[in-house]
């Protein structure tokens, strides 16, 4: 029996993405009931009698070879989805507590919606950034995106500082299809700042996913005793004390979170903390089924 | 300010300590790096900061704790002038309650001269009363409570003691020293003459120290007192027995007084003595009737003098029968049997009874039925008696050794098993015989007895005498007398024989007493005395007799003792006059009478030029402030110090208890 939730510890032990992808991915999908609404779009929805006019390409050969009838085969969407994901690779998405960085866990994340687009047929394309767009792979269903999807994705190393507003600007003029955005960050930014800044992306008819992935460790920090702490981006140093780190950090990064929720709810903007010890494909499984209640 | 023990200050080198692993905790706090700090904000400084402040607190805690330390152990003082301590003067009265104080009604007077001293003190002056007889006792503490002053005065009342102004002005001294304060003593008392040390030196008070003496006797009263009794402790002849008391007439004109001897309250004989003007005279009684075991007796006068406690002196005497005494010889050889028990029959108190046994009948007697036992000259005993021998005296017996040819043939002593070292002949050429030329007076077998260097050895078979006391020696150095412990028991070697052919000791009148006391000795006869005086000791327990209890009857015939006393103390005072009866470990019943010591009889005061200077020397001005204007005294810092450790220490506790919670509560 396949496992259901996948330790991401251990797929930090698979070697090649592909694997990873492949591992979550078949995970889930076999966790899942059948439903026609799952997935991204391009989904079977039903055949229609075929009427004068109406393009030939989408007659089902197969069944006016069985019945001599012309039957068109009709899609939910009209045209392809085009998966488009954010992958956050900032100095700051290298930290870790347990052993898998917060960049580590990105990277499964985006291998597995990159191959589950894939399966769907979808175009799927990739955008790394920092504070600029290091690495840009344009949307496409071409044979072989999937490989180069998940070399960008491996390529991508943590290192200077979050700007969301430059790579979303450039974002913009790359972006010519609507089509799902998937942002893949630590946001350590402020919530105003980030919903502003991808809110634009929205107006244009894209559906937005802000994937918040973040370390157990950022959540609700452990000190034992007075510690200097050294930020990951700026290299600026702190001697925090265990106090403020059981009591006001705690309450400072829950209403930074719940902000970030309620700004994202309020600009039509899905919103998914992933702290990085949750098995990915459980994790997936429940943004999925949320995702299909509300479509 | 300074230190008594400066070379303490090294510790403060200890202080490196927790700075070093201060500065070791601090950089062991490595920087770890963390995603943003855009949570962090400049307002957790203060809480740092707080923790900062807290971890220095905690090192100044420790830093103060070793330092303190350091400090208290240096002894640190501060000089400090007099006058300040004498700001808390103490008035101190000092009431003698010595058994001359029985006389008449000085008690009374001594104890309303004391109120009155301490009724015409200011009411916010603090006073202390003491009693004086051989030591000093602080009845109250310092103290302005008129009514305990007064109760404290009333409840004195005369000892059997003596009283000693030298031990007086010892702890008065010490007082003083020891309290810094200035004392105005007070001493009342009826100013014994016998009352003073021997040196005016020993009188002396201290510069802090101010004399007033009160006394309540001016004058030298008469007195008659039974000053001593000379009588045996032992009794195996009551017709033999002398009792020999003297009567002492002091600071009055002679007279004539009646003296009876006295037996378990019954007057056995009474004589009249004629006292001459601050005299003695002696009474001698010629026998001591009295029934068998012990027997409270006194000698007593009739004086009607101001002081009745001094005129009868008590003793305790024990009729027994003359213990057993085995004299082995050879059977061939009676001549020293024959010097042997004349000489013992005419001591003046026979105390043993002679059992002759020739070498060979030896076997036949018990060598543990013999307190004393005597080897004449033998040259073989039977086996099984010299190994009963051996094993008698290690458990506490006593043997008297004498050799002479037939030792000699022998080679070693018997039971001693020392090896002798020659049979020497003196020369007929030469010196023809030899001489004692030291003589020991102080041992017991010797004191009494005089005439040792007329006495002539022709020959003697010396040992060696490692191990042993010489207590007479040859004039060639060879030793002739000497006193050996074995096991419990004690051995006393005689290097010549009694038979008067190697010597002519037993012709000598020295031989007699010498023959008694040296038995008496050996026996344990001396170690018993018919009285004591108050404050003399007697010895419980020996070392073979630890743990086991012994009882003390006093003279109320109540335990003198408590059950711990009983199983532990060592000795035991006797605090008063009368009859004590001890019942020692192994059913060894003693009676002791003791008796005041009769220089409280004298009743003859100092002389007042003496108590006018002793009151002079004593004027509490100390010379050294006269001279510099102030004297400065140390004062010691040490408990200030040391109350200081604890604060720090708390504070220690308190701090570092804060730190570690965190830790623990994370956890």
């Amino acid at each position: 029996m396949l496992q259901r939730f996948l330790d991401p510890k251990i797929l930090a032990s698979i070697s090649g993405l592909d694997l990873v992808a492949k591992t979550v991915v078949d995970g889930f999908v076999a966790g899942l009931h059948r439903s026609p609404d799952f997935g991204f779009s391009q989904e079977f929805a039903e055949y229609r009698a075929y009427t004068p006019g109406d393009d030939l390409r989408h007659v089902d050969w197969n069944v006016f070879a069985r019945t001599e009838r012309c039957y068109l085969k009709r899609y939910r969407g009209e045209t392809n989805t085009q998966l488009t994901l954010m992958l956050d690779a900032s100095a700051s998405m290298g930290y870790t507590s347990h052993g898998i960085t917060k960049l580590d866990y990105a990277r499964f994340l985006a291998a597995s919606l990159c191959h589950l687009a894939g399966q769907q047929r979808d175009a799927a394309g990739l955008i790394v950034f920092d504070d600029e767009i290091r690495q840009y792979v344009r949307p496409s269903t071409r044979q072989g995106q999937l490989s180069r999807l998940l070399h960008a994705i491996n390529e991508a190393e943590a290192r200077a500082r979050t700007d969301f507003a430059k790579p979303f600007l450039h974002f913009q003029q790359f972006l010519r299809r609507r089509g799902i955005v998937g942002v893949i960050s630590d946001l350590f930014e402020r919530p105003e700042t980030v919903i502003k800044t991808v809110e634009p992306l929205r107006f244009r008819g894209n559906e937005l996913i802000l994937f918040h992935v973040l370390d157990p460790e950022e959540i609700s920090p452990r000190l034992g005793e007075p510690a200097i702490l050294v930020d990951m981006e700026t290299g600026r140093r702190l001697e925090v004390s265990p106090e403020y780190a059981r009591t006001e950090y705690k309450r400072r990064i829950e209403d930074h979170l719940r902000e970030l929720r309620e700004r994202a709810l309020a600009a039509g903007v899905d919103y998914f903390l992933l702290p990085t010890d949750r098995p990915l494909d459980a994790a997936l499984r429940e943004y999925l089924t949320i995702r299909q209640g509300r479509m | 300010m300074g230190f008594f023990a400066p070379w303490f200050l090294a510790g403060l080198a200890a202080v490196a300590i927790p700075i070093y692993f201060h500065l070791l905790r601090q950089q062991l706090a490595n920087p770890r790096p963390f995603s943003s700090l855009m949570f962090f904000e400049r307002s957790t400084q203060s809480s740092i900061r707080h923790r900062r402040l807290r971890y220095l607190a905690l090192l100044a805690a420790r830093l103060a704790l070793l330092i303190l330390l350091a400090l208290a152990f240096a002894g640190p003082y501060v000089l400090r002038p007099v006058a300040s301590a004498s700001e808390r003067s103490l008035l101190l009265v000092v009431v003698d309650r010595s058994f001359s104080m029985r006389a008449a009604d000085r008690m009374e007077r001594a104890r309303q001269e004391a109120l009155a001293v301490l009724g015409a003190r200011p009411a916010a002056a603090l006073a202390q009363v003491a009693a004086l007889d051989a030591q000093l006792h602080l009845l109250t503490e310092p103290t302005t409570n008129a009514a305990e002053l007064s109760a404290a005065v009333r409840s004195i009342e005369p000892t059997d003691e003596r009283s000693s102004f030298g031990e007086l002005a010892r702890a008065v001294r010490a007082q003083a020293d020891s309290s810094g304060a200035a004392i105005e003593l007070h001493l009342v008392s009826d100013m014994q003459r016998t009352s003073m040390p021997p040196g005016f030196a020993d009188l002396a008070l201290g510069s802090r120290v101010r004399l007033r003496l009160h006394p309540v006797a001016e004058t030298a009263e008469p007195n008659f007192a039974v000053e001593s009794v000379m009588a045996p402790a032992s009794i195996f002849d009551p017709a033999k027995a002398r009792v020999q008391a003297t009567i002492s007439g002091l600071n009055g004109p002679g007279a004539r007084r009646t003296v009876s001897l006295v037996a378990a309250g019954k007057v056995l004989e009474t004589q009249t003595v004629e006292v001459p003007e601050n005299g003695r005279a002696t009474v001698e009684f010629r026998s001591l009737p009295v029934p068998y075991g012990f027997t409270r007796c006194e000698v007593r006068i009739d004086s009607a003098d101001r002081l009745p406690g001094d005129d009868r002196f008590q003793f305790a005497v024990e009729r027994a029968d003359p213990r057993p005494l085995l004299f082995v010889h050879e059977a061939r050889e009676s001549r020293s049997l024959l010097y042997f028990r004349s000489a013992l029959e005419s001591a003046q108190t026979p105390a043993f009874r002679l059992q002759p046994a020739s070498a060979d009948q030896a076997a036949s007697f018990d060598p543990a039925r013999f307190p004393v036992i005597v080897l004449s000259d033998v040259e073989a005993l039977p086996g099984a008696f010299e190994q009963k021998l051996k094993q008698h005296i290690r458990d506490g017996g006593a043997l008297l050794i004498a050799g002479g040819p037939a030792t000699a043939r022998r080679g070693r002593l018997p039971v001693l098993e020392e090896k002798i070292l020659a049979s020497r002949y003196a020369a007929r050429t030469g010196e023809r015989f030899q001489t004692a030329s030291a003589v020991d007076p102080a041992h017991p077998s010797l004191r009494l007895a005089a005439g040792w260097e007329a006495v002539k050895f022709f020959q003697v078979v010396p040992i060696e005498a490692a191990g042993g006391r010489v207590i007479a020696r040859l004039a060639d150095g060879t030793p002739l007398i000497i006193d050996r412990a074995f096991g419990e028991g004690r051995v006393i070697y005689f290097a010549s024989s009694f038979d008067n052919i190697a010597n002519d000791f037993p012709l000598h009148p020295s031989f007699v007493p010498f023959v008694e006391q040296t038995v008496n000795s050996l026996g344990r006869l001396q170690q018993r005395t018919s009285s004591l005086v108050v404050g003399s000791f007697v010895e419980l327990r020996s070392s073979a007799e630890q743990g086991q209890a012994v009882e003390v009857i006093g003279p109320e015939s109540s335990r003198a003792l408590s059950l711990e006393e009983a199983a532990r103390a060592q000795t035991f005072q006797f605090v008063r006059e009368g009859f004590y009866e001890l019942r020692r470990a192994s059913n060894r019943n003693e009676m002791i009478a003791v008796n005041a010591d009769r220089r409280e009889s004298d009743l003859a005061p100092v002389p007042q030029e003496t108590l006018a200077l002793w009151e002079n020397t004593a004027e509490g001005k100390p010379e050294a402030s006269q001279a510099a204007g102030a004297t400065r005294q140390p004062w010691n810092l040490w408990w200030y110090l040391m109350l200081l450790v604890a604060a720090a220490a708390l504070l220690e506790s308190f701090v570092a208890a804060r730190y570690l919670s965190i830790e623990r509560e994370v956890a």
